[in-house]
C-alpha cells in the first residue's frame, strides 16, 4: 500500500502505540483501582485551613460551623461570615508583626465579600441523592467521622473512605437494629431509589 | 417567610459569572434549535467525507495521542463549593422554601405556591387556602415555570433593535409624553387593584393619554348581555358545588371558559358515588348543548351537537317547555334532527330541580343567546343559589377594537402597548398599520414578539415570578404576588415603569407624594386598603403586611346579593338573535394550553396535547367527519374557511363529534416572533375574529363557509397534505373493558356492577412472591368520576420530573416523553360519541413485566411497591418497553435535555431533586419518589411514621377534582386502602396477572332514565339488561 520506506514509519509509529497502550492500560489500572482512585484525595484548598487546628486543638464542634448538617441535606460549608464570628477578632501576627498570611487571605475575601472558592473533597456522582440530615439523626447512631475520617487530626483534609456505593451497602446491609421500620430486612434501605432517581 | 425576599442577590455561579451577562452585544442569543423549532438532536459524530490515506494516519496519530491522555487523566477535575460571604435568612442548601403568590397571567388570578431551592424556583403548585383554585393547579399555571427560564426573553432595552439603557428609554418616554397632544396606553384586561389605581394616576398625570384594554379572548358578549339586563356590569360565577342539573350550551367551562379549576373542583364533587349507609348516591347530571367536541362536552352524560346558531331557538323551546309547551321542542328536534328523548328529559330535569339547576353560556355567543339564558336561569330560580353575583369582576371590560383602531388611525403621538400583543392576535388583523401612525411606539413585553419588536422602543417585562403585584379574585379579596427570584435579565416590570414615568409627568405635583417604586406603591396601597382593617387585630400594620405575605392572601370572599334582572330588556335583546346566514357556523375558541398565543413559546404547552383530538404543536380546521365526507376531505388537506369577507387555508383536521355545519377553530398558534419554540406553528386564526355578522360576538360567526382549498392557495412551501401529529393515533376500546364504567342506576343495584364483565382468571406466580404485608406498599387509586380529562397532571408531573420536550417530528413517530398521558376512547356513533377518559402512568405492577427481561437490572423493584428505573445502570435496550402492556415507558433517543446544561438559563429551570436524563436512558413514572423519600426522611428525623395524605406526588397535587389519591395500602385507615377495596376499583389489564398497584374507580355516568341507551360502544352495558331485569 505504502513506500518501503513509509512502512518502516508505519512499524515504529505501530510500536510506539503498542508501548504506550500497555503504558497506558497499566497506569490507567493502577489510578482507576478504587482504593487509589477515591481515597486520599487530598486538593490544595484556596485556604489553608487547619482542621487539626480548630476541630483538634480548639475542640469546636463539627456542627458549630456545618452548621445545616442535621437540618438538610447538605452539612454546609460555612459562610464567610461564621469564620468572621471569631475573625473579626482573631488576627493573630506572625514574627514579622503581620497578620498571618491565611488570615490575611480570609480577611480579603471578606472584605471584598466574595465567596471563598472551597475544593470538594467528599465528591458524589450527580446521580447519587444523599442527605446528611438523614444520617445525622440520633437514630442512626451514626458520626461525622464514619464517613469524614478523623478529620480533627488533618491540616489538609483528605478523604478516607471511597465514598462508593459498595462501601455505603457495607453499613446500609448490616443486620436491622432496634428501632428499624418493620418491613426493612437491613439496617437501611437498599432499595435503588434510597439514593437514585 | 419575611419581607422583600426580593433583596436576595441574582443567583451566580463563580465560574461563569453573574447570570444577567448575556452576548456581549446584549444581543438575544442564537438560538439553539434547528429550522423546525427542535432543540437539536442529531449530534452523532460524522465520519470525514474523505477518508484518504493522509486522513487515516493523521486519525490514528490523534486518537493514540489521545488514548495516551486520557488514561493519564484519572481523576475528574476538581468541584468547588461556593459558600456565601453573607447569607440571607433561611438559607438551607437544597432544601426546598415555599412562598405564596398569584398568578396572574391567564385570565382569572390563582394563588399559587412556588418551591424555591437554592434560590430559584423549581415547580410551581397550587395555594390550597385560595378560594378559586384551592390547591389545583392548570396546564398554563405549571409551565410559568419555563417561560421564567425562557433563553428567548427579551434582555434589555432596545431601541429598533440597539441595546440602550433604562435610563435613555425612559427619557425618550417622558419627554414625547409631555409634548403629546393625544397618546393611547393598551393594556390587557386582567391588571390587578394597584395597577388599575396606577393606571388612573397616570391618566391624570398625563391627560393626553387614554387607557384601553385590548383582548382576544374574553367574555364580552356575555358580559355586555348581563349589564343590559342587571343594569350594572358584573360577572356571574356558577356555583357547580350547589347544582343537581347542570346546562352548558356551547359554554366550556370544565375546560378554556376562565375559573375552569373552580369550575372543575365544584362539579367533580358532585359527580363521585358516596351514598350515605343504605341510602341511594346521588350524582348532578351534565347535559351539554354544543358545536365543537371539548373537555366538558366529553363529560356530558348527554350532549348533544348542535350549530350556535340554532341555539337560540333551542333555549327559547325550552324556556317553552318549562311552562308546559311542549310542541315546539319537539318540533325543533324534529327540524333539527335531534334526540328528543334527550331534551325532553333536559326539560323535566330543570323544571323539577327549581334553584338547583343552572344553565351556563359560552363566552363566544352573542348576547342575544345570553340573554335568553338569562332569562332560563331566571325561570330555574338559579340566581343567588346556583348562580353567584360578582360586582367586581377580575378581569376589566374589554374595549371594542374598532373603537381603539379609529382612535389610532387618526395618528398618536405616543402608542403604549404593555404586556399585550395586539400585532398578532389584532381582530382581523392588521394593527402593524395602525402601529406605524403613532410618532412614538413603545412595547413592553417579556419577549420580542411581534408588537415590542415592530415599536420604536422595546422594553423587557419581568415575568409574573419575578414580580409585585395584586389581583382581586372575588369581592372583598385580595391576593398578592411576590417576587421569588430576581429578575433574570435586566427587565422592569410593566408597572414599575408606569409608575416612573407617572412621577416624572407629576413633578412637584401631588402624585410625588407617592412612593418612589412600585413595591412601596404597592405596600402602601395595601396597608391603607385590605390591611388597614385586619391591622387593629393583627397588632400592627407590619405583622399585617407581614401575614399577607406569608399566606398571599388577605381578607374574606363576602356574598354579594343577585341584582333583579329586567326581564323586559332581556326579552328584547333576545328577540335580536339573528338566523344563521351562512352554511357552517364558525367559533373561535382559545386554545386550551395557549390561550390566545402569549404561551406560545413554552414547550411544555406546544406538546401538551389537546385534551379532545390529542394534536400537539399545531391548530386545524376541526369539522366533523359527515361534513368532511360531504366535502370529500380528508385529514391534514388544505381548507378554505371563509367568514364573510374573510378567509384562511388551513388544514383540515376531522373530530367525531363536532356538530353538522360547524367549523372550530383555536386561537394562539402562527407566531411568527416569540423565540425558537413558538415560531411558524400552526396558524394565526385572529383574521376571522371578528369577521361575523354580530360585532358583540367576535369569535362566533355564523356566514362562514368552508371547501377544499384551490391547490395555489395554501401556504407557501406547504406539501399537499399537512401532518397534523396526534400523540394517540387510535380512540377505540375495541370492545376490550379498559375504561369500565356503569350507569347510577346500576351502581345503585349493585356497585360492583361495572366489574361485572371483567373476566379475571386465576394468576399462577412462577416465582417467589415477596411478603409486602410488612412495611409500607405505596399505590395510588384514580377515580374515573370525578377526572375530566384536563391533562394539568401531564404538565404538572413534566414540570416536577424535568422531563423533555421532544418536538413535533418526534411526537410523529411516537416518541413524546410524558410520563403520564390521559387516554381517550370515543366509542359509538362516530356523530356524537360516548367518551371516556383515563389517565395513565406507570402502574408499578408487582409481577412488572419490564422488571424480568432488562439484561442489566436497571428496573427492579423495591420493597415498598415501587418499580425503579436506575438510570445510571440503565444502557438502553428497551426491552422493557416492548414488554410494558401499558406503553408508558419513554426512551430519551436522542439528548433531548442537552439544552438543560449547556444554556445558562434553562440549567435552572431543572428540578435539582431528579436526575436530567441524557440520551439511551430508559425513563417512566416514579411515583414522584423524591417526594416519598423527603416525607419519610422527614418522618424519621422526627421519630414519627409518615402521616397518610403527607405524600403528595405532583399530578394529585395539582388535580383539581381531586381524582388523583396516593398512599400507603399497608395502612389499613388511609384513604388509598379505602378506595382500593372499593366496589368500583379494577385495574387496567389485570387479566394478565401483572397486578398493577394502581387501581382505577370505574366511571359512574348519569343519564336520564327515561332516555334509552343509544348504540352505545362501551363494551358492558349490552346484555346488562338480562341481570337486570329480574329485579
Amino acid at each position: 500500500m505504502f513506500t518501503k520506506k513509509f512502512d518502516r514509519r508505519i512499524y515504529i509509529a505501530a510500536a510506539a502505540m503498542g508501548f504506550s497502550l500497555l503504558f497506558g492500560i497499566a497506569f490507567g489500572t493502577y489510578t482507576l483501582w478504587p482504593a487509589n482512585l477515591e481515597t486520599g484525595y487530598q486538593p490544595e484548598q484556596p485556604i489553608e485551613f487547619s482542621h487539626a487546628v480548630m476541630a483538634g486543638q480548639y475542640e469546636i464542634e463539627c456542627i458549630y460551623c456545618h452548621s445545616l448538617a442535621e437540618k438538610g441535606p447538605h452539612a454546609t460549608i460555612p459562610q464567610t461570615e461564621t469564620c468572621m464570628k471569631c475573625h473579626n477578632e482573631i488576627k493573630t501576627k506572625d514574627a514579622r508583626g503581620e497578620i498571618k498570611p491565611e488570615i490575611a487571605k480570609l480577611l480579603d475575601y471578606w472584605e471584598r465579600k466574595e465567596p471563598i472558592p472551597w475544593v470538594k473533597v467528599h465528591d458524589l456522582a450527580d446521580f447519587v441523592y444523599f442527605d446528611h440530615s438523614r444520617h445525622m439523626a440520633p437514630a442512626s447512631e451514626l458520626e461525622c467521622a464514619d464517613c469524614h475520617g478523623a478529620v480533627e487530626t488533618m491540616d489538609r483534609v483528605e478523604r478516607v473512605y471511597s465514598l462508593k456505593m459498595g462501601w455505603c451497602l457495607d453499613c446500609h446491609m448490616e443486620p436491622p437494629r432496634e428501632g428499624t421500620p418493620e418491613g426493612q430486612e437491613t439496617r437501611a434501605p437498599i432499595t435503588c431509589t434510597t439514593c437514585h432517581r | 417567610m419575611k419581607e422583600e425576599p426580593i433583596q436576595r442577590p441574582p443567583i451566580e455561579d463563580a465560574s461563569r459569572g453573574p447570570l444577567r451577562a448575556s452576548s456581549p452585544e446584549g444581543k438575544r442569543l442564537p438560538s439553539r434549535h434547528d429550522a423546525a423549532g427542535i432543540p437539536v438532536r442529531d449530534d452523532r459524530p460524522r465520519p470525514p467525507r474523505d477518508l484518504s490515506r493522509r486522513s487515516v494516519l493523521k486519525l490514528m496519530a490523534a486518537s493514540a495521542v489521545l488514548a495516551a491522555g486520557s488514561t493519564a487523566c484519572t481523576r475528574k477535575p476538581p468541584r468547588h463549593i461556593v459558600s456565601m460571604a453573607d447569607s440571607p435568612e433561611y438559607q438551607n442548601p437544597g432544601a426546598p422554601l415555599y412562598y405564596a403568590s398569584t398568578w396572574t397571567e391567564g385570565l382569572v388570578p390563582y394563588g399559587i405556591v412556588v418551591k424555591t431551592v437554592d434560590g430559584r424556583p423549581i415547580k410551581i403548585e397550587g395555594h390550597r387556602d385560595h378560594p378559586l383554585n384551592r390547591g389545583a393547579s392548570s396546564a398554563a399555571m405549571q409551565a410559568a415555570l419555563l417561560s421564567l427560564y425562557d433563553p428567548d426573553r427579551l434582555r434589555t432595552p432596545e431601541r429598533k433593535g440597539e441595546s440602550i439603557t433604562w435610563r435613555e428609554a425612559d427619557e425618550e418616554i417622558i419627554a414625547a409624553l409631555r409634548s403629546a397632544r393625544s397618546a393611547v396606553l393598551i393594556t390587557r384586561s386582567s391588571l390587578g387593584p394597584s395597577e388599575r389605581a396606577l393606571v388612573r394616576a397616570f391618566e391624570r398625570a398625563c391627560p393626553a393619554v387614554r387607557h384601553v384594554v385590548h383582548e382576544t379572548v374574553h367574555d364580552g358578549p356575555r358580559r355586555g348581555a348581563w349589564r343590559k339586563i342587571f343594569g350594572k356590569p358584573g360577572t356571574v360565577r356558577p356555583r357547580l358545588d350547589r347544582a343537581r342539573i347542570v346546562v352548558s350550551f356551547d359554554a366550556d367551562f370544565l375546560g378554556t371558559e376562565p375559573d375552569a379549576l373552580g369550575a372543575i373542583r365544584d362539579f367533580s364533587r358532585t359527580r363521585v358515588p358516596a351514598g350515605q349507609d343504605g341510602e341511594a348516591a346521588r350524582l348532578s347530571r351534565l347535559y351539554v348543548v354544543e358545536s365543537a367536541m371539548t373537555v366538558t362536552g366529553s363529560n356530558a352524560d348527554h350532549r348533544v351537537p348542535l350549530r350556535p346558531s340554532r341555539m337560540p331557538g333551542l333555549v327559547k323551546a325550552l324556556s317553552g317547555a318549562l311552562k308546559g309547551h311542549d310542541a315546539p321542542l319537539t318540533a325543533f328536534c324534529r327540524k333539527h334532527g335531534l334526540d328528543s328523548a334527550v331534551l325532553a328529559a333536559l326539560a323535566k330535569d330543570l323544571a323539577s330541580h327549581q334553584g338547583e339547576a343552572v344553565v351556563l353560556g359560552g363566552a363566544h355567543l352573542p348576547e342575544s343567546v345570553h340573554a335568553a339564558i338569562a332569562l332560563l336561569n331566571d325561570a330555574i330560580g338559579a340566581p343567588g343559589k346556583t348562580l353567584e353575583w360578582n360586582p367586581e369582576p377580575p378581569a376589566l371590560r374589554v374595549d371594542d377594537p374598532a373603537a381603539i383602531a379609529s382612535l389610532l388611525e387618526r395618528g398618536v403621538d405616543v402608542l403604549i402597548c404593555l404586556g399585550v400583543n395586539p400585532v398578532h392576535d389584532w381582530p382581523g388583523g392588521g394593527f402593524e398599520r395602525l402601529l406605524e401612525k403613532a410618532k412614538l411606539s413603545v412595547g413592553h413585553g417579556l419577549h420580542a414578539d411581534e408588537t415590542v419588536s415592530a415599536c420604536t422602543l422595546s422594553l423587557p417585562s419581568c415575568h409574573n415570578l419575578e414580580s409585585w403585584n395584586d389581583a382581586a379574585p372575588l369581592p372583598n379579596l385580595r391576593s398578592l404576588c411576590q417576587p421569588v427570584i430576581a429578575p433574570l435579565f435586566d427587565a422592569r416590570q410593566e408597572a414599575a415603569s408606569l409608575l416612573a414615568w407617572t412621577r416624572a409627568l407629576t413633578a412637584n405635583g401631588a402624585e410625588s407624594e407617592a412612593p418612589v417604586d412600585w413595591f412601596g406603591w404597592l405596600r402602601a396601597r395595601w396597608e391603607t386598603g385590605p390591611l388597614a382593617a385586619s391591622s387593629s387585630e393583627a397588632g400592627s400594620l407590619r405583622n399585617a403586611w407581614e401575614e399577607a405575605l406569608r399566606k398571599g392572601l388577605a381578607g374574606q370572599p363576602g356574598s354579594v346579593d343577585f341584582p333583579g334582572p329586567d326581564r323586559e330588556a332581556a326579552e328584547a335583546l333576545a328577540a335580536t338573535t339573528q338566523p344563521p346566514s351562512g352554511d357552517f357556523d364558525l367559533v373561535i375558541a382559545p386554545h386550551h394550553a395557549l390561550l390566545d398565543g402569549r404561551f406560545a413559546n413554552n414547550g411544555w404547552l406546544q406538546e401538551f396535547p389537546d385534551p379532545v383530538s390529542k394534536l400537539v404543536w399545531d391548530n386545524a380546521a376541526v369539522i366533523g367527519p359527515a361534513t368532511a365526507a360531504r366535502l370529500d376531505l380528508a385529514e391534514g388537506d388544505w381548507a378554505a374557511v371563509g367568514a364573510g369577507e374573510r378567509t384562511l387555508v388551513l388544514p383540515v383536521l376531522i373530530q367525531p363529534g363536532t356538530a353538522p355545519g360547524v367549523v372550530a377553530v383555536t386561537l394562539g398558534h402562527g407566531r411568527t416572533r416569540c423565540g425558537a419554540v413558538g415560531e411558524r406553528r400552526g396558524f394565526n386564526t385572529a383574521p376571522l375574529v371578528g369577521a361575523g355578522k354580530d360585532r358583540s360576538a367576535p369569535r362566533f360567526a355564523a356566514n362562514a363557509a368552508i371547501q377544499r382549498a384551490a391547490p395555489g392557495s395554501r401556504p407557501a412551501g406547504q406539501p399537499d397534505r399537512y401532518e397534523l401529529v396526534r400523540t394517540q393515533k387510535a380512540f377505540s376500546q375495541e370492545g376490550r373493558p379498559i375504561v369500565l364504567d356503569c350507569t347510577l342506576g346500576e351502581y345503585n343495584r349493585d356497585p360492583a356492577s361495572a366489574r361485572k364483565h371483567l373476566h379475571i382468571p386465576e394468576g399462577k406466580q412462577l416465582d417467589d412472591e415477596w411478603d409486602y404485608s410488612k412495611g409500607r406498599k405505596w399505590a395510588m387509586a384514580i377515580d374515573l368520576s370525578a377526572c375530566v380529562g384536563c391533562g394539568a397532571c401531564m404538565i404538572a408531573c413534566q414540570a416536577e420530573n424535568n422531563i423533555p420536550v421532544v418536538g413535533k417530528a418526534e411526537c410523529g413517530l411516537g416518541r413524546e416523553m410524558h410520563w403520564m398521558r390521559i387516554d381517550r376512547y370515543q366509542d359509538g356513533d362516530e356523530k356524537n360519541p360516548e367518551v371516556s377518559q383515563q389517565p395513565m402512568l406507570c402502574q408499578h405492577c408487582d409481577n412488572a413485566p419490564c422488571e424480568s427481561v432488562c439484561p442489566v437490572n436497571a428496573t427492579a423493584h423495591s420493597t415498598e411497591g415501587l418499580n425503579e428505573q436506575v438510570y445510571n445502570r440503565c444502557v438502553g435496550t428497551r426491552y422493557c418497553a416492548n414488554n410494558c402492556p401499558y406503553k408508558v415507558r419513554r426512551f430519551n433517543f436522542y439528548n433531548y435535555t442537552k439544552e438543560n446544561v449547556t444554556d445558562p438559563v434553562r440549567e435552572l429551570s431543572c428540578n435539582p431533586q431528579v436526575t436530567v436524563r441524557s440520551r439511551g436512558v430508559m425513563e417512566k413514572c416514579t411515583f414522584c419518589v423524591q417526594r416519598i423519600n423527603e416525607a419519610k426522611f422527614r418522618a424519621r428525623n422526627e421519630g414519627r411514621e409518615v402521616d397518610d395524605g403527607a405524600i403528595v406526588p405532583a399530578c394529585a397535587q395539582a388535580c383539581a377534582a381531586g381524582a388523583i389519591v396516593f398512599g400507603d395500602l399497608n395502612d389499613r385507615s388511609s384513604r388509598i386502602a379505602r378506595l382500593a377495596a372499593d366496589p368500583l376499583a379494577y385495574r387496567v389489564l389485570e387479566e394478565l396477572n401483572v397486578r398493577p398497584n394502581v387501581a382505577y374507580l370505574a366511571r359512574v355516568r348519569n343519564p336520564h332514565p327515561d332516555v334509552p341507551v343509544a348504540g352505545s360502544g362501551a363494551p358492558d352495558r349490552g346484555d346488562d339488561q338480562h341481570e337486570g331485569g329480574g329485579h
